[in-house]
């Protein structure tokens, strides 16, 4: 037991005091917070320039032949219609810079459903307020005799609708049922990311520095590795505690800024579900698909001769989570079909198609309970050939070990 | 009578279909330095390795202290391996102690020794140090910190010289010179001739996998009519067949 614990304390000190991996889990959540502040900084200087040419365009010329501008619209944005004889005028003071653009709603406009635009400048900021101001304009005048400014902002925008959905005469939650089981969805890929991955390095690497001999004379292999997936475990839940502590920070932040946190979907924390045997198949999908995942890479990293050559078979496995992504429409949609069914089952894609489908809630409790079977059966065949690579493959420091050696007595 | 530390009889190990070692039997006394020589592919590697348990004799038996070697009683065994390496990411101390408790000491017993260790070695300051930033000879010194923690009755040294610049290897071989008076049984593995014939008191040289010599420096010698165990070698691995010649 001890001997255990030492294990553990120096699997999980050598990768928690890596430099490298509080820089990585620093630069995630910096990484979001930047992006995110570039893209509001980018918005409101763009929102800005375009206030300022939109402001400037005063010497634009209107023509209008379709008959359905507004007069009073054009005259709201200071400007004023041209009359269709001065066409080509205008458009020869437009090429010469004269005038700064024309705007030309043709007669066929209605058909062709196209106006044009001439302008004196190849600047992107006017190119793009001039069309819109064209935009605007023909709307604009297309909507007023709708009546008031809420019916015209209605007919613009259209409205929310309060969704409101009965599962077998009761009222649902809606998307809100997928937040906590769409949890364990991204709990895995983060585990995914960053964990599993470590127990391929922690055993390659040990077996590349040739520590490996010395430290199984003084200990089980059994002992080795079960030591090895817990403190790869408390690493993942040093990670999931750190992501958390930079989520409440960053709520916290935007409360203090005046922001609401506006979730997409129209999904509200406040009415997440917890429906006990949803959230235990999320539960239990993560931790059986993140042993079986880390029993293969474990046997994969004892099986191969080198780093390199465990990294380039591992690359199976980051396919096996990843391909269920191609068929997530299927996946919710149609559970029934074949495919789905045998990506329920299949051993590389089956913690993340079971946990996809827990989320939408479109399987069964039945179906649950096999998948979870299936996958615990793999989880353990996973961590026999572990141990069992582990035992061959060691100390073998030349050539992998054949799959075939793995189930010969 | 001495009873052998180490005990190995009708030993043979097969692996796949290679038989690698056939029909093995030798004794290793308390306070004995028993040099186990062969070429590379010979046997001895895994003959170790099968003593300590990593490999599973086919028939045979493999005793230290007249039971098989476990993790569980290895303790009893200080092992510089030949495919030796340490973790080199983790700091000096931290790895010394580490491997302290994995042979079954406390931690602060397997900090006091690392500390007294380094301080003979004169690697004191490198405590704190990853073991990345150590020369070769400097990760070899404290390869064979760790060998030696927590008193073992019996030290396996497989080259241990190798690299090893000549103050070094003096360093080293007072450390086991030292062990040895105090009774502490050494199976040493060597391509070095000189280093057999200054340092051992029986041998075994072992070919294809079974022992062609095996006795007391002197009497193997003697057997071979050659005043030169690299003589006796090179004869050896000259034959083409040779059964052993004497025990």
């Amino acid at each position: 037991m001890s001997k255990l614990r030492s294990v553990i304390r120096h699997e999980y000190l050598t990768i928690v005091k890596q430099p490298s991996f509080w820089i990585v889990m620093i630069a995630i959540p910096v990484a979001i917070a930047v992006i995110g502040f570039l893209i509001f900084l980018g918005n409101s200087s763009s929102e800005a320039r375009i206030k300022e040419v939109t402001s400037n365009l005063k010497d634009v010329a209107i023509i209008d032949q379709s008959g359905l501008i507004n007069e009073d619209v054009v005259k709201s944005a200071e400007l004023q219609l041209s009359p269709a004889a001065e066409l080509e005028t205008i458009r020869e003071q437009v090429r010469t810079g004269e005038k700064e653009a024309l705007i030309v709603y043709p007669e066929s406009l209605l058909k062709t459903q196209k106006y044009s635009v001439y302008l004196s400048s190849d600047d992107f900021t006017k190119m793009g307020s001039v069309n819109g101001l064209g935009d605007a304009m023909l709307q604009t005048s297309l909507f007023i005799p709708l009546g008031s400014a809420e019916v015209v902002a209605l007919a613009q925008q259209g409205a929310q609708s309060d969704l409101v959905i009965y599962n077998e005469g009761k009222e649902s939650a809606g998307f809100n049922e997928y937040i906590a089981p769409g949890i364990f969805v991204i709990l895995f890929y983060i585990i995914f990311a960053f964990s599993v991955g470590y127990m391929l390095t922690s055993v390659s690497e040990e077996k590349e520095n040739r520590s490996m001999e010395m430290v199984l004379t003084y200990v089980q292999p059994r002992t080795l590795i079960v030591g090895k997936l817990l403190a790869v475990s408390l690493v993942t839940l040093t990670q999931i505690a750190f992501f958390a502590l930079m989520g409440l920070i960053g709520l916290l932040v935007a409360h203090q800024l005046g922001n609401s946190l506006v979730l997409p979907f129209g999904l509200d924390l406040t009415k997440m579900v917890l429906d006990p045997l949803v959230i235990f198949f999320g539960a239990a999908y993560l931790i059986v698909g993140f042993l079986m995942y880390a029993g293969f890479m474990t046997a994969t990293a004892a099986a191969a001769p080198s780093t390199k050559e465990a990294n380039s078979f591992s690359t199976v496995f980051f396919l096996g989570a990843f391909v269920p992504f191609y068929f997530v429409t299927l996946l919710v949609t149609d559970p029934e079909n074949p495919v789905v069914q045998f990506l329920t089952y299949f051993p590389l894609t089956s913690p993340v198609v079971t946990l996809i489908r827990n989320t939408v809630g479109n399987i069964s409790t039945f179906e649950s309970w096999l998948a979870l079977a299936v996958m615990t059966g793999f989880m353990l065949l996973s961590l026999w050939l572990a141990i069992r690579a582990f035992k061959l493959g060691a100390l073998e420091f030349s050539q992998t070990i054949k799959l075939s050696a793995l189930f010969k007595k | 009578m001495k009873k052998p530390i180490v005990h190995v009889k009708d030993f043979s190990l097969t692996i796949g279909n290679k038989q690698i070692v056939k029909e093995l039997a030798f004794d290793v006394m308390p306070g004995e330095i028993f040099a186990f020589l062969g070429s590379n592919g010979s046997g001895k590697t895994s003959t170790i390795r099968s003593l300590l348990g990593i490999y599973q004799a086919t028939t045979g038996v493999l005793h230290v202290n007249g039971t098989p070697l476990t993790p569980a009683t290895a303790r009893a065994v200080g092992y510089l391996p030949e495919e030796r390496g340490l973790y080199t990411r983790s700091k000096v101390l931290d790895t010394m102690i580490y491997f302290g408790e994995l042979k079954g000491m406390t931690r602060d017993d397997a900090r006091d020794f690392s500390l007294k260790f380094l301080e003979r070695v004169e690697l004191s300051d490198k405590a704190n140090l990853k073991i990345k930033k150590l020369s070769g000879g400097q990760q070899q010194k404290i390869q064979l910190g760790v060998a030696i923690m927590g008193d073992p009755q019996l030290l396996i040294l497989d080259e241990p010289t190798k690299g090893l610049d000549p103050v070094n290897r003096k360093l080293l071989l007072d450390i086991v010179d030292e062990l040895q008076q105090k009774g502490v049984a050494v199976i040493y593995i060597t391509h070095l001739m000189e280093e057999v014939e200054r340092l051992a008191d029986r041998l075994l040289i072992l070919k294809d996998g079974k022992a062609r010599a095996y006795g007391t420096v002197a009497a193997v010698k003697k057997e071979f009519e050659s005043e030169s165990i690299e003589d006796i070698f090179v004869q050896i691995y000259k034959e083409k067949s040779h059964e052993v010649a004497h025990v």
